[in-house]
């Protein structure tokens, strides 16, 4: 259940002994992203495990940032990385691993919430009980802050409109250059410069709403 | 450049995703722009709040069972493609057999082929059924149309 490999080469290092299975992870802990994931589409899950506790975190930050929930978002940020597996061979190394990860997440994060509101829709329109629209101060835990206006800045991410907020995440919270930005979104590094311009624009106007002024 | 244009680039100026000739055009701007400067100062002002902000550090209880759930999901999908796989070279070989040995074979009364042949048809029905319900299952994950 630790991980153990799938594939023939690698139940071989089960054979040889846990010590030499234990230098593997140290050393497969040192390598690039874009090395294990070559190891690892050649049947290493080892070193596919070291991707994947690599941006565990990051992945489910980010995915609990878009959807607002801890639940799903392990479960949507835990589906990106099996996707990412199954399609290992499709990785193109030219872009880091973690643009890749982030696109399918991205995509998976989306289709939840466009699923949500649908049936969110769907159960208000037939006359149920109305469902509470998720807060987006669901989130307060996740992001360290240490003034109210910046609790308050945090508060108003979760307002924006999805395309936005996804935006503003990328680019604040995961620290990701334009460039890498474009291809998680799958759109042009110029439509990068003037979404995150009118997503900060939203983002001041919310907050000017609240009596922040920055 | 209008504004509208130039308050763009600053928004990736704040970020420093310009190249050296929007760089200029903008400074150059700005030299003569209350307007721009002031949106400027805004934009930085919301970048240097936002840099402060960073996720807080997960406790590692809480990723625990994280890469479990992953291998999971992994070794299950690859046990069912060879469950899959050998029911099929199973049953196509029953098939052969029980045609050749049983349905063929005169010694077997009549009664017999036919409670056997009709037992099968309603394996067949309800295995059908199943499939197609699995499939139709399929066609509506959630997660199908996901672009790779």
């Amino acid at each position: 259940m630790n991980g153990y490999p799938l594939r023939i080469p690698a139940i071989k290092a089960i054979w040889t002994g846990s010590r030499v299975t234990m230098q593997n992870s140290i050393a497969a802990a040192e390598r690039s992203d874009n090395d294990l994931a070559k190891d690892a589409a050649g049947g290493r899950v080892s070193a596919f495990r070291v991707l994947v506790e690599r941006y565990q975190k990051r992945a489910y930050l980010y995915a609990r940032s878009m959807v607002h929930n801890s639940d799903d978002a392990y479960d949507l940020s835990q589906e990106a990385f099996v996707r990412v597996y199954r399609h290992l061979k499709k990785f193109d190394p030219a872009y880091p691993f973690r643009v890749w990860l982030f696109h399918i997440l991205s995509n998976l994060c989306k289709n939840h919430l466009r699923q949500r509101k649908t049936r969110d829709a769907v159960v208000i329109g037939a006359g149920e009980q109305e469902i509470e629209a998720v807060s987006p101060t669901d989130n307060p835990d996740i992001v360290f802050h240490k003034s109210e206006t910046q609790a308050q800045v945090w508060e108003a991410i979760g307002q924006l409109p999805d395309k936005f907020r996804e935006i503003i995440i990328l680019s604040h919270f995961q620290d990701m250059p334009y460039d890498q930005i474009a291809k998680v979104l799958d759109i042009p590094r110029g439509s990068v410069m003037s979404r995150l311009y009118y997503a900060r624009l939203k983002l001041r106007e919310i907050l000017e709403k609240k009596g922040v002024s920055l | 450049m209008k504004c509208d244009d130039i308050r763009i680039l600053l928004s990736a100026l704040v970020d420093n995703e310009l190249d050296g000739e929007q760089k200029k055009a903008v400074s150059d701007h700005l030299v003569g722009c209350d307007g721009c400067r002031e949106e400027y100062a805004k934009m930085r002002n919301l970048k240097e709040v936002t840099d402060d902000m960073k996720y807080f550090d997960l406790p590692d209880r809480l990723m625990a069972g994280y890469w479990n759930g992953i291998y999971n999901r992994i070794e299950r999908s690859a046990g069912w493609i060879f469950l899959s796989i050998g029911a099929i070279l199973l049953l196509a070989f029953g098939a052969w057999e029980l045609l050749n040995q049983f349905f063929l074979d005169s010694r077997p009364p009549l009664i017999l082929k036919l409670g056997v042949g009709v037992l099968l048809i309603g394996v067949i029905i309800l295995t059908v059924s199943v499939l197609r319900e699995r499939l139709f299952a399929r066609a509506h994950d959630r997660y199908e149309e996901i672009e790779i």
